[in-house]
């Protein structure tokens, strides 16, 4: 309840909260906000500025792209795609990340040995190079691009939270809970989890912004979801093919990226802060 | 001392030979369960099914895998990736030539970071307790959370197309031939004597330099500030102050040469994306270095290309992780001693 307080009290927290809130509620009422159907082409307008500028036609708000596509529309939908792989790939690499993450902290030895082995070769593969690579072998889709995010990104939550469960694991509570007779199973789930899960939050948090990023970074290479969805990377490639038309095209996928990016850090990075117990009790000192 | 850092790099060399063979393991695994077929893909559709096979043999593509694993990394070692698929070009030979563009670029944008997150941290650092601390903590924030993938796109939307101030296409206009000396453009305009050239070539790399310095100092900037911070709760801080030193005096003559230490492990780490960052950065700005040709082979299923370059910039990455190491020994007095 104290942390609750603590995370409604912090600005950041707020304002990252509320652009998240913002794109997710576009996101599951697309089909509600969005003017147009964001696949109908209209070749009769292509690549038209915004309605306010010259030229511009008020039936596409935010103009239109090389197939006549309406932009705000897109856009919209845009935000279904990102949210969707956001909210799973983050998930998904979390679980494989934080049980690995967890086995070997805990049980330390040969076992975490091995863990932090694989991390270290995952981790020398630089993760733009690593994600393109998966793509070529899973192929184009919505579920390819969310798999190769979670195969690639588990090891950021597993180096990290292997380290913290390391130090809970010192904690006179964890040994006495082996001693009271707790399985390794009850001893993990019920005395270190909750002390990693603050941490846990806000890497979950910073992921989602990442996963913003490469399912972007992938549909503007055309690896990404595929051409029927739409997705704001894809937004990019287009307006970057035809820049020299329309400039507008460019401009507002970069801004939903980078908001939906800077909700998702200002939300970890407040969440850090708000749930952080040695940077509390540091800060109270 | 300069038998230390020897002994450091020879052990930081052999250290990452069994990563960067389990590297080439994964990337050729992960190729080699794709569901392409790379003696079909590099015979004319013409081809019957049986001279496919016979292709198929005289590739190794019958052999069982770990013996298919240790042909391909006796060649790699070798420099031999095979023939590009699309390209009809020694995938090597291709990384020979595009490499130089990128470690230009790369080398550019690490000197603009390097630059920006000390001169940021520096003053994230002078403005700590003012009313303005906040704002450069949000703003800080803000800035870290935006990629050199976006960068990219917003430097090029506004001073290529909007303002039209800088080129934002390939390296040099097209009335330029390209002098070809040593691989490394802007070295051989200096070479053959065209500093008009030399400037071209530096304009062009302007906005994709930009675009990767600015996404990777916000970090820096961080971590040179709360090290700074850090070193400023130690007891030699007021010493010095006591001693009548000037503030400027102990930042920069004292504490910043202590503070330079974490930051450096962060630098090493960072530059590290940095050098992978480059890809998406060449890709937007159709700039002639591996990432294009990179793109290109994974849209096509390129085996050759994309385990050449892939294997390229791991090595890259491993090297520079290692030569800033290097640099953390140079600078470190606690491990000169030893």
């Amino acid at each position: 309840m104290d942390m609750l307080k603590r995370c409604l009290r912090s600005g950041r927290v707020m304002v990252g909260l509320g652009i998240v809130l913002v794109i997710l509620f576009c996101a599951l009422f697309a089909p509600y906000l969005a003017p147009a159907d964001p696949n109908d082409q209209d070749l009769l307008h292509i690549l038209l500025p915004p309605a306010w500028m010259a030229d511009g036609d008020s039936a596409f708000p935010l103009g239109t792209d090389s197939l006549g596509r309406d932009e705000l529309s897109r856009l919209i939908y845009g935000a279904r795609t990102a949210m969707t792989v956001a909210i799973v790939a983050s998930f998904g690499a979390m679980a494989i990340g934080s049980i690995l993450a967890h086995v070997a902290g805990y049980f330390g030895g040969a076992i975490d040995w091995i863990i932090g082995r694989v991390v270290d070769v995952w981790m020398s593969f630089p993760p733009v190079i690593f994600s393109l690579i998966l793509m070529v072998g899973l192929g184009t889709g919505l579920d390819k691009v969310i798999l190769a995010i979670v195969l690639v990104d588990w090891t950021r939550f597993c180096r990290v939270l292997r380290s913290e469960v390391l130090v809970v694991k010192q904690r006179d509570y964890v040994a006495a809970a082996r001693l009271i007779g707790f399985s390794h199973w009850r001893t993990v789930t019920r005395e270190v989890l909750p002390a990693t899960l603050p941490l846990l939050i806000t890497l979950v948090s910073l992921e989602m912004g990442i996963a913003v990023v490469v399912e972007a970074i992938l549909s503007f290479v055309g690896l990404g979801v595929g051409a029927d969805l739409p997705a704001w990377g894809q937004m990019i490639a287009d307006a970057r093919q035809h820049i020299y038309d329309s400039a507008s095209g460019l401009f507002f996928p970069i801004l939903a990226i980078f908001l939906t990016v800077t909700g998702f850090n200002l939300l970890g990075d407040g969440l850090r802060r708000a749930l952080d117990v040695r940077l509390i009790s540091a800060r109270e000192q | 001392m300069l038998a230390t850092l020897l002994q450091l790099l020879a052990r930081r060399l052999v250290a990452s030979i069994p990563i960067l063979l389990l590297v080439c393991a994964l990337l050729f695994s992960i190729l080699r369960v794709l569901p392409v077929d790379p003696a079909a893909m590099s015979m004319p559709p013409t081809a019957t099914i049986a001279e496919i096979d016979a292709k198929r043999r005289d590739m190794g593509l019958d052999q069982p895998l770990p013996q298919q694993f240790l042909i391909w990394l006796r060649d790699a070692v070798h420099g031999q990736f095979g023939r590009s698929i699309q390209l009809r070009r020694d995938a090597g030979a291709l990384v020979a030539d595009t490499l130089p563009a990128t470690v230009e670029l790369a080398v550019m944008a690490m000197v603009i970071a390097t630059v920006l997150g000390l001169g940021g941290g520096l003053l994230l650092f002078h403005l700590r307790g003012s009313k303005l601390e906040i704002v450069a903590d949000i703003a800080s924030t803000v800035l870290l959370s935006i990629p050199e993938f976006l960068w990219a796109l917003f430097l090029l939307f506004l001073f290529g197309v909007v303002l039209h101030l800088l080129p934002f296409a390939g390296r040099l206009p097209p009335d330029f031939v390209r002098p070809n000396v040593t691989g490394f453009l802007l070295l051989d305009t200096l070479l053959v004597g065209r500093p008009d050239m030399f400037w071209a070539a530096v304009k062009h790399m302007i906005l994709p330099a930009f675009a990767l310095g600015l996404a990777f100092s916000p970090a820096i900037m961080r971590v040179l500030r709360s090290s700074l911070l850090d070193v400023y709760q130690e007891d030699f801080i007021a010493q010095l102050r006591l001693r009548g030193l000037s503030e400027g005096r102990i930042l920069i003559g004292h504490a910043l040469k202590n503070a330079i230490l974490p930051t450096l492990t962060l630098m090493g780490v960072q530059f590290g994306f940095l050098f992978s960052g480059t890809l998406l950065v060449e890709v937007i700005y159709s700039y002639p270095g591996m990432g294009n040709p990179m793109v290109d082979a994974v849209r096509n299923a390129d085996l050759p290309i994309i385990q050449a370059v892939g294997l390229t910039y791991c090595i890259v990455v491993l090297l520079i992780t290692i030569a800033v190491d290097c640099l953390y020994l140079v600078l470190n007095p606690k491990l000169r001693r030893h």
